[in-house]
């Protein structure tokens, strides 16, 4: 608080001479310096009371501890089978990912501009939607074996849906006074979708394609503990299944970390193609699946 | 820019026998609404010549904007034929260009990129297109604001890039759709000031849709007002007031006055009659 009151008792050359952040007050939503401190120490006082309380009051054989847990990543980070473990992970994730991912923008695409089709297939895709994708993962194995195939199909159906719905969505939501403008300076129906109808649907496909990110690494885990041999999921019940906490909190952390990785760099080819949005409607207003 | 050129010879060429641009033949158009028949227009007939900046006021609701909507080729009319250079209008075409009301820039285009769209379109090569964008987009007074996205621009400056964009492409005849509706007065008389300046250098053929009687007296060489719903043309008038003008002093000249009473004698009882709804 001194720091706002300084500055306000004090002429106004002061204040020109600071920086903005020093005049706002310590518990402004825009004090970027104050708002990183607590971060830290929020973050910090989590850890230091897990390893207090895994020290002194209960048992680190099944909640381990953050100590523990650090030595751990770090022998992980020497052990070539993990680089192994995070490529399969990451084969199966990128093929999940994608292939959902063409599916449902194509078809979203498709049934958009043929009305007559989506309705016919519309109660299907719901119906198919409806079920629980965890449910068909066993399906999945029967039929794509106990290899990457069945984890690539578990995370791609995941991914499909929602990438359909929103690109669907984002193609009928076209403003039509745009497309009108287009037509009457003589655009042909291909320009129209290329220069109208995509980059207008392109903040709902780029937002379903951000919203199914989490989903496909989500199925492709739970693929891997179903059955397989390699793979971060396999690793994780590995060291679930033989009661080593720590070497499961380890992986957990670690799939936390490639993920906050990735949506990080989603976020910034958002950004990038999104370039031309409102900076507000950039930090909220996403469209629902 | 060749049009320019041709200014004299095409005035005096009109002066003698006025070619005409555009006709509207016994045109009516029906809508249905919920489940019953809306006629927006009824039976309207109208000539318009080459060079002619035409401007059409009305209650709110007498067709107006169905008028342009039929010339674009947006819509078909129920009943008549609309005939641009001679020949029927049937869908959209790049003779007629259409200046809406609302700016609808494309929000994900730079200004100099939704000003070269129809260059684009028609597959002009990027060089030319940069040129003659930027060109425009100067004389407008947005120099500068090139790579600027519509968010970034004020309602002044957005529409006078939806204006530009449809000059670029130099259409034969150029609808506006109340395109000075939302803007503040000063801005608004700074764009008619603007507009009257681009239009006597290229002359093209304009159709201009407002409610606004002194605007319409200003910009026009002839004024039509219409009536409400049922629309129909109740008057045509000849503006004899000499250009170029200056918009700023309009509302002095003695002509202009006289003919802003007339017209707003008749519009007013149009209004009236019409109850508000």
């Amino acid at each position: 608080m001194t720091a706002a009151t300084d500055t306000s008792s004090v002429a106004s050359d002061r204040a020109q001479s600071e920086p903005a952040r020093m005049r706002k007050g310590l518990f402004s939503a825009d004090n970027v310096i104050s708002i990183g401190v607590f971060r830290v120490l929020l973050i910090g006082s989590l850890l230091a009371l897990w390893e207090i309380g895994a020290t002194w009051w209960f048992d680190p054989f099944f909640f381990s501890k953050p100590s523990l847990v650090g030595v751990k990543f770090a022998q992980e980070l020497a052990n070539p089978d993990l680089y192994h473990d995070i490529y399969v992970t990451g084969v199966e994730l990128f093929f999940g990912y994608t292939g959902g991912a063409v599916a449902g923008i194509v078809l979203g695409i498709l049934l958009a501009n043929w009305l007559f089709v989506a309705k016919i297939f519309d109660p299907l895709l719901l119906a198919l939607n409806a079920i629980p994708r965890i449910a068909i993962a066993p399906m999945l194995i029967v039929w794509f074996g106990i290899g990457m195939a069945s984890k690539m199909f578990l995370a791609a159906t995941l991914v499909f849906f929602i990438t359909f719905f929103n690109t669907h969505a984002g193609v009928r939501s076209v403003d039509r006074a745009l497309l009108n403008v287009a037509r009457v300076q003589g655009a042909t129906s291909w320009q129209l979708f290329t220069k109208v109808i995509m980059p207008s649907a392109s903040s709902w496909i780029i937002t379903g394609l951000k919203m199914s990110l989490p989903f496909a690494l989500a199925g492709v885990i739970f693929g891997e503990f179903l059955v397989a041999s390699e793979g971060l999921g396999y690793r994780l019940n590995h060291y679930s299944t033989s009661y080593d906490t720590t070497g499961g909190i380890t992986m957990i952390f670690l799939m936390m970390l490639i993920m906050m990785v990735l949506t990080a760099i989603a976020d910034w080819v958002e950004n990038w193609l999104l370039r031309w949005r409102p900076k507000s409607e950039t930090a909220g207003a996403t469209p629902r699946a | 820019m060749a049009v320019v050129a041709m200014t004299p010879q095409k005035a005096a060429a009109d002066a003698a026998k006025p070619a005409t641009v555009l006709e509207v033949e016994g045109v009516a158009k029906r809508f249905w609404a919920r489940d019953r028949v809306v006629t927006a227009l009824s039976e309207t007939n109208l000539t318009v010549r080459d060079g002619e900046f035409l401007t059409i006021v009305g209650p709110s609701g007498c067709g107006k904007s169905t008028v342009l909507n039929l010339v674009s080729g947006l819509t078909e009319p129920s009943d008549g034929v609309v005939k641009l250079l001679g020949k029927r209008i049937s869908g959209v075409n790049r003779n007629v260009g259409y200046i809406t009301q609302q700016d609808n820039l494309f929000p994900w285009r730079t200004l100099r990129d939704n000003v070269a769209l129809p260059l684009e379109l028609a597959g002009v090569p990027a060089g030319e297109r940069k040129d003659r964008a930027d060109g425009w987009i100067a004389r407008v007074g947005l120099g500068g604001f090139e790579n600027c996205y519509p968010h970034e621009l004020s309602g002044g400056m957005r529409q006078r890039g939806n204006i530009i964009r449809t000059l670029i492409y130099e259409p034969k005849v150029i609808l506006m759709d109340e395109p000075f509706g939302p803007l503040d007065a000063q801005t608004r008389i700074v764009l008619q000031d603007l507009l009257l300046s681009i239009w006597e250098k290229n002359r093209s053929t304009v159709l201009f849709v407002t409610h606004d009687l002194t605007e319409a007296i200003a910009l026009a060489d002839r004024v039509v007002m219409m009536t409400t719903r049922p629309g129909r043309i109740l008057r045509s008038d000849t503006v004899n007031i000499p250009r170029p003008r200056d918009v700023f002093s309009i509302q002095r000249n003695p002509e202009f006055q006289r003919l802003y009473d007339e017209l707003w004698t008749d519009l007013a009882a149009q209004v009236k009659n019409d109850g508000g709804h």
